[in-house]
């Protein structure tokens, strides 16, 4: 075995770990616990678990990507929102009035591509002044968030399509629309990052700047990329998701980029970047929600949830802190 | 002996068994515990009633104001295959795909403090919460009994700030206001009517111009406390006296208004009662009693001769 392997497998294996905990203690504790007949690990809800990630764990894949740069988006909440309101309203725009149910596509080309723009607007701005990521999405998630606002003021912005609502209620082979979507991307994402050269120099960037700029990767539009692709997949979450629902409201979304970016922290995405995958990932998303659920499932009060994964999040930091350190003294011997 | 003590064992087995059988399983998704006290105290009181009551279980669930969270709890509670759904939405439209699941599911769904848009009533057994047309006209029964003890009920004339454009809440207000005012008081004249927008600045922006503009004002009526105090401080900075200031839902700084004597009533809407209604309601539904789709609690008028009666509002 060579040094720090057993390290690297603990790290990468304990969420899926810590999922399976989660698993047992909820089933055992359900029996007890909740007022439900059904049990916890039940078929049904096992499918409804996976649909209820999607919102979450369609931008985390997306977060993965730019937290392996080293950068960090925070603006995906407010991104999101807008996106949702690109949705519904162009379903009412008038020049689309001829169109009926074909407007469907229409608004979901139009709230994707808003996402992508303002995702990519970004990343232009942290290639083009070098400012750090996070002051810069700090900028816009507040200014996105301002957009949202003078749009319709504090009031919803509602429009729902029965049609779109049957799609997005629709369950083929068995899994929710929205679980598709969430397969889908995690796929795709995972591709990108592990088959491509551009996931390849997502990683090199991550790892040192200065080397992969050394080395001839031109660092500026990569993350310029990155940035659309997140802005893109925030579009794709509200996309699935307000097909569903139908209404927003104007703080929808707030605080997602903190459970994005727990999710893709407890997967185990290197904070200074560098490492991480979306298997990881997808892990933590899973993690999040089963936890909600559970609580929920229990009857625990839902505000025991945020104290939960609060501490499980220093936990697991703790965790691969310890294993890191380890496996470099294993490497000087 | 032996024997019949086994028996009446058994038989208290089998009967409590059958009694678990018959408790009532109640799910709640509330829209933003934490967020102000009236959410706060509602969750309070909703927990202690259901304590109360040997025949339910109740699960009870916060949405965080997140509309997808509530959405997840939805689909929960009916994979949990409870009896009743309360649901407190976090957004009127947002979730009425989710309640139409709910109802095909066969599960009752009961809508707590603010309706749901109207294409949403198909899958609802029943609306609890307050009524605000009769807040609306009982306050127009405030402003004019207090006009008449003044003996200014043929000449008085008011204005009134509302609520939000838009908001039921404040066009049922503004309804229940304007329709019964000159019922009970003919010859009151309503001469101005602004927005306030639920907000005390913006009222009192309006109070102002109001001010300005109106030599005599003898009442305002505001669509909550908020802006009532707003317009209320907005007098006092003119230095205009005896003006009959009238709100509804009794604010904390209404009440103390009240208690200061400077802004005679109010309507009182307790989150216990609200509370307390909605799990009545459920339990209503599921005993097979017949209940009406609008199912209002009561929400009291009050003002400085009978605040005494009222404890001093959290909220």
């Amino acid at each position: 075995m060579q040094p720090g392997a057993l390290a690297k497998a603990l790290k990468s294996g304990a969420i899926w770990g810590f999922i399976l905990l989660e698993l047992i203690f909820f089933s055992v504790a359900g029996e007890f616990l909740s007022l439900s007949d059904k049990a916890f690990m039940d078929w049904e809800n096992m499918l409804l678990l996976l649909k209820q990630s999607a919102p979450i764990g369609i931008i985390a894949m997306g977060m993965t990507i730019v937290m392996v740069n080293g950068n960090i988006d925070l603006s995906v909440g407010a991104t999101f929102a807008i996106a949702a309101i690109v949705l519904l309203d162009s379903m009412t725009w008038p020049i689309f009035a001829g169109l009926g149910d074909w407007v469907i596509p229409v608004a979901w080309l139009l709230a994707l591509m808003a996402g992508a723009l303002l995702g990519a607007l970004n990343g232009l701005i942290v290639w083009k002044t070098g400012v750090d990521a996070f002051i810069v999405t700090l900028g816009s998630m507040l200014g996105y968030r301002g957009i949202v606002f003078m749009f319709n003021g504090e009031n919803p912005t509602s429009h729902l399509n029965w049609t779109l609502v049957d799609f997005a209620e629709a369950q083929f082979l068995g899994l929710h629309t929205a679980t598709w979507f969430l397969l889908g991307v995690t796929f795709a994402i995972w591709f990108l990052m592990t088959r491509t050269v551009h996931g390849r120099n997502a990683y090199a960037i991550g790892d040192n700047r200065e080397a992969a700029v050394n080395a001839g990767i031109r660092v500026g539009p990569h993350m310029m990329v990155n940035f659309a692709i997140i802005g893109f997949l925030a579009a794709l979450s509200a996309v699935v998701f307000y097909s569903e629902s139908g209404s927003v409201n104007p703080n929808d979304g707030q605080l997602y980029e903190l459970w994005v970016i727990t999710a893709v922290v407890l997967g185990g995405t290197k904070i200074t970047g560098g490492a991480g995958n979306v298997i990881g990932t997808f892990g933590g998303v899973v993690a999040i929600q089963l936890l909600r659920k559970g609580l929920g499932h229990i009857g625990a009060d839902t505000s025991t949830v945020n104290l939960v994964i609060g501490l499980i999040l220093i936990a697991v930091l703790f965790l691969d802190k310890q294993l890191n350190v380890k496996g470099k003294e294993e490497l000087k011997i | 002996m032996k024997i019949r003590t086994a028996l009446a064992a058994t038989t208290a087995i089998l009967l409590a068994g059958v009694a678990s059988a018959e408790t009532m399983k109640i799910g709640i998704t509330q829209n933003n515990v934490g967020v102000d006290s009236y959410q706060t105290t509602y969750e309070k009181a909703f927990i202690a009633a259901a304590d109360a009551n040997d025949a339910v279980e109740t699960v009870v669930l916060d949405a965080g104001g997140d509309v997808a969270r509530q959405i997840a709890q939805m689909e929960d509670l009916i994979q949990q295959e409870v009896d009743a759904i309360i649901i407190w939405p976090t957004n009127g439209e947002a979730v009425i795909p989710a309640v139409r699941k709910a109802h095909k599911a066969g599960i009752p769904v009961i809508v707590t403090n603010s309706n749901i848009a109207e294409q949403g009533f198909d899958f609802v057994k029943s609306f609890s919460g307050p009524d605000n047309i009769t807040q609306g006209a009982r306050s127009a029964e405030i402003m004019c009994d207090k006009f008449k003890d003044m003996g200014i009920e043929n000449e008085a004339k008011v204005v009134h700030i509302t609520g939000q454009p838009g908001y039921t809440t404040a066009i049922e207000r503004a309804k229940g206001f304007e329709d019964r005012l000159p019922e009970v008081c003919p010859d009151v004249t309503i001469i101005d009517t602004q927005p306030g927008d639920w907000n005390r600045e913006k009222s009192q922006q309006v109070m102002e111009a109001f001010l300005v503009k109106y030599d005599d004002i003898d009442g305002v009526y505001a669509g909550d406390d908020n802006m009532g105090v707003g317009a209320l401080n907005a007098a006092k900075a003119a230095g205009r006296d005896g003006i009959i200031f009238v709100g509804a839902t009794n604010f904390a700084v209404g009440y103390e208004a009240m208690a200061a004597g400077e802004y005679w009533g109010s309507i009182y809407q307790s989150p216990v009662d609200d509370a307390e209604a909605a799990l009545q309601t459920a339990i209503d539904i599921l005993s097979g009693k017949d209940v009406p789709f609008l199912n209002y609690f009561d929400t009291p008028k009050i003002t400085q001769d009978n605040m005494g009666d009222f404890t001093k509002p959290v909220f």
